[in-house]
């Protein structure tokens, strides 16, 4: 293997070796400061599942070279008809199919909008945010109780737990693995997202890739609306607001191009999600106040995208 | 090269920012039987980072208690949502804080619950529980309490608002509702309570839509979400606008209702002068508003947007402060039958600028303020009756006694 060859591999994996020295920052630092290291790991997992795994069905779309900013909005549309429906049924599971449901509803609605009216994926989802976002109001609206939609705690209570989680977080992460990176659909989807032209001439439709791309998607943002339930049950017109951005965040401190294509990485969101959480908890840690801790992270996360596309700059295809 | 120094400096930046954190706190002593040597790691939550309250209660705890007591506390993000809340929690439960002091409540019962499950003190910082929910609760080992105005208080205070403006013979109101479409009780508790003295007012029969006792209008606010815009007897209320919707319908609907003919008074269950103030520039309706002592309603009231204040003073959670302190430090406060404390604490009243500036140079006081930590040791080794006692002698006059 060559200097550059090796220069290469590292940059690549330079956000995974960042979560990696997160992570032991976090054990070191945490153990000299006394906290309660055990508590936080799980509190870790609590805080990052939801951006883990809205971002790893959003790497499909991200992949295309598109970008949807309706996620967050998404989410709470999910998680409020699927609380709306648990109340209605006093099943979990169909909760968690109707928030799936709702979700990849959505998307593909995305998806066939922009092909109906030729547009590029982006606009319609720029669209669909503030319907979604007036959706959100009006669906408190008509369940009467004002200002919020909340289900029994104890229902949720027995799904609320570490291993519960891990079984949905590592079999969504697995499926898109495999399709990602052992199906054909994530070598087009890279190949598209590379180079529409090349992929459109060598047969690949693009409309079909949008569509599974937004059914990807769709699925990691029931599944996120789910778990936003079970994490919190009271949902209000501000539930998963900040999901959408830090969905962008992770999906870019994960060392994901932003144009997406053959540089495109399935793993890119759980590795970004997991360090922006542990992040902010050394920040806590230090008692930096959000102002300053807001900083601090805006200069990591311009280290990080330095350093991840430091091999990149100067060429002539970027992607 | 020019990469690496590019890199050194980002590094260098970042370890300056974190190296560069860190508190000081004061000197721990003995206080009666509570050893106060040793620093409390407490938790702030804080849901509201811009209203005129919020930003006087942090200012308090920031600029005074942070640097009186042997604390140090660790305030979270401007929480949004109950999700947001939980994630503060656990943070700081994962951080070793001892106590957590809530200004958030979009899921108290979360909370607490929370609180209780990990060994964590608890205790709100504005507002209380309702009787369902502290009778839930009361018992729990590390819900320390609340100390807050009351739904009693909130009442009084809307009726006592309302009754200032009826005594002097004003008999048109418009109504601001503030989160009553939301179901907030503190809101349509204060509106009720309004509602109430213009029935008591309106002459023989007068009633709110059938309703002529509290209960009954406190009962029909909840069924409506709002008030309507009607007549009690012989008085008149000829405009309502509910929420903090924002939007343009919402302003217009603002706009409307600052313009009707014949409007001599603005009730607002909450803050009025900021949406309504604009609006009565140069007429001579008045506004009267519930919130808290900042600057901002000093400005109104000189400016002619603001002539009736039910304000909360900054020290005010004070008590609350040293309650959760005692309790961290082995000591909880609780009643005789062994319960968190729910107490009630009122509202200071300004009906003049100059009246405002007197009570504001106190409240806004960081080295001699409402509540200063002389007046408030006292509290490290009272009883529940002398805490409570304490507490309920909240007006302006009572507090300057006791220093």
């Amino acid at each position: 293997m060559g200097k550059a060859n090796i220069k290469k591999y590292v940059l690549n994996l330079a956000p995974a070796f960042g979560l990696v020295a997160l992570f032991v920052a976090f054990l070191v630092l945490g153990t000299w400061k006394d906290i309660n290291v055990a508590y936080g790991l799980k509190s870790i997992l609590n805080q990052s599942i939801v951006v883990a795994v809205v971002a790893t069905g959003a790497i499909f779309i991200y992949t295309l070279g598109s970008f949807d900013i309706s996620l967050g909005a998404s989410t709470a549309v999910s998680a409020l008809i699927g609380a709306m429906v648990y109340n209605r049924t006093e099943s979990i599971w169909v909760m968690l199919f109707v928030c799936i449901g709702v979700a990849v509803f959505v998307g593909l609605f995305n998806s066939v909008l922009a092909s109906v009216f030729n547009l590029p994926v982006f606009v319609t989802t720029i669209a669909m945010l503030s319907f979604l976002n007036a959706l959100v109001l009006l669906l408190i609206n008509i369940n009467g109780t004002g200002s919020e939609i909340a289900i029994p705690a104890p229902a949720v209570v027995p799904y609320n737990t570490v291993e519960f989680k891990m079984v949905l977080l590592i079999g969504f992460f697995l499926l898109c693995v495999f399709i990602f990176s052992f199906t054909k659909i994530g070598r087009k989807q890279k190949f598209q997202g590379g180079n529409p032209l090349c992929a459109k001439l060598s047969g690949i439709s693009e409309k079909k890739m949008a569509i599974i791309a937004f059914v990807m998607s769709g699925i990691g943002v029931g599944l996120g609306a789910f778990l936003s339930i079970i994490y919190a049950p009271t949902l209000t017109k501000n539930t998963a607001s900040s999901v959408g951005m830090d969905v962008i965040i992770a999906i870019v401190f994960g060392g994901m191009p932003v144009s997406g294509g053959a540089r495109s990485k399935i793993y890119a969101a759980m590795i970004g999600a997991f360090s922006m959480t542990i992040l902010g908890q050394l920040m806590v840690m230090f008692n930096l106040n959000s102002g300053i801790g807001q900083m601090v992270k805006a200069v990591i996360f311009l280290l990080v995208v330095f350093l991840a596309t430091s091999d990149q700059r100067g060429k002539l295809l970027p992607r | 090269m020019k990469k690496f120094w590019a890199l050194l400096l980002t590094v260098a930046m970042t370890l300056t920012m974190l190296v560069g954190c860190g508190g000081g706190s004061g000197e721990g002593t003995e206080a009666g039987g509570i050893d106060t040597s040793k620093t409390v790691k407490m938790g702030i939550l804080i849901s509201d980072a811009t209203s005129a309250e919020a930003l006087a209660f942090q200012n308090y705890y920031r600029e005074y208690i942070g640097k009186q007591y042997n604390v140090e506390l660790i305030y979270s993000d401007v929480l949004v949502d109950a999700a947001g809340e939980k994630s503060a929690v656990d943070t700081m439960i994962t951080n070793n804080c001892k106590a957590i002091i809530s200004f958030s409540s979009f899921d108290r019962a979360a909370q607490i619950q929370q609180c209780q499950d990990a060994g964590v003190y608890y205790a709100i910082a504005t507002g209380t529980l309702t009787e369902e929910e502290y009778e839930t609760y009361k018992g729990y080992e590390y819900y320390v309490g609340a100390i807050g105005p009351s739904l009693d208080v909130e009442f009084q205070t809307g009726y006592d608002m309302a009754k200032h403006y009826l005594d002097q013979g004003k008999t048109n109101f418009a109504i601001f509702g503030g989160a009553i479409p939301y179901y907030t009780e503190m809101h349509i508790y204060r509106a009720a309570g309004m509602l109430t003295a213009m029935v008591e007012a309106g002459g023989e029969g007068a009633n709110y839509k059938g309703a002529a006792d509290a209960g009954a209008i406190i009962g029909q606010i909840f069924a409506d979400g709002g008030v309507d815009v009607t007549s009690i007897g012989n008085i008149n209320i000829v405009g309502y606008v509910g929420g903090y919707d924002m939007t343009d319908a919402w302003w217009g609907a603002v706009g409307q209702m600052t313009g009707t003919a014949g409007l001599e008074v603005i009730l607002a269950v909450g803050n009025g002068s900021d949406f309504f103030g604009t609006g009565i520039a140069n007429t001579d309706i008045e506004i009267a508003s519930v919130d808290a002592y900042a600057e901002t309603y000093g400005e109104a009231m000189k400016g002619d947007s603001l002539h009736y204040l039910a304000g909360k003073f900054s020290a005010s959670i004070g008590p609350i402060f040293v309650a959760t302190y005692r309790a961290a430090l082995g000591d909880p406060v609780r009643t005789a039958e062994g319960n968190a404390l729910a107490l009630s604490q009122g509202y200071w009243i300004a009906t003049s600028a100059d009246e405002f500036d007197t009570y504001y140079s106190v409240d806004s006081s960081i080295e001699s303020p409402a509540y200063t930590k002389d007046v408030l040791d006292t509290l490290l080794t009272a009883s529940y009756d002398d805490f409570a006692k304490f507490v309920g002698a909240y007006s302006f006059e009572e507090i300057q006694a006791m220093k």
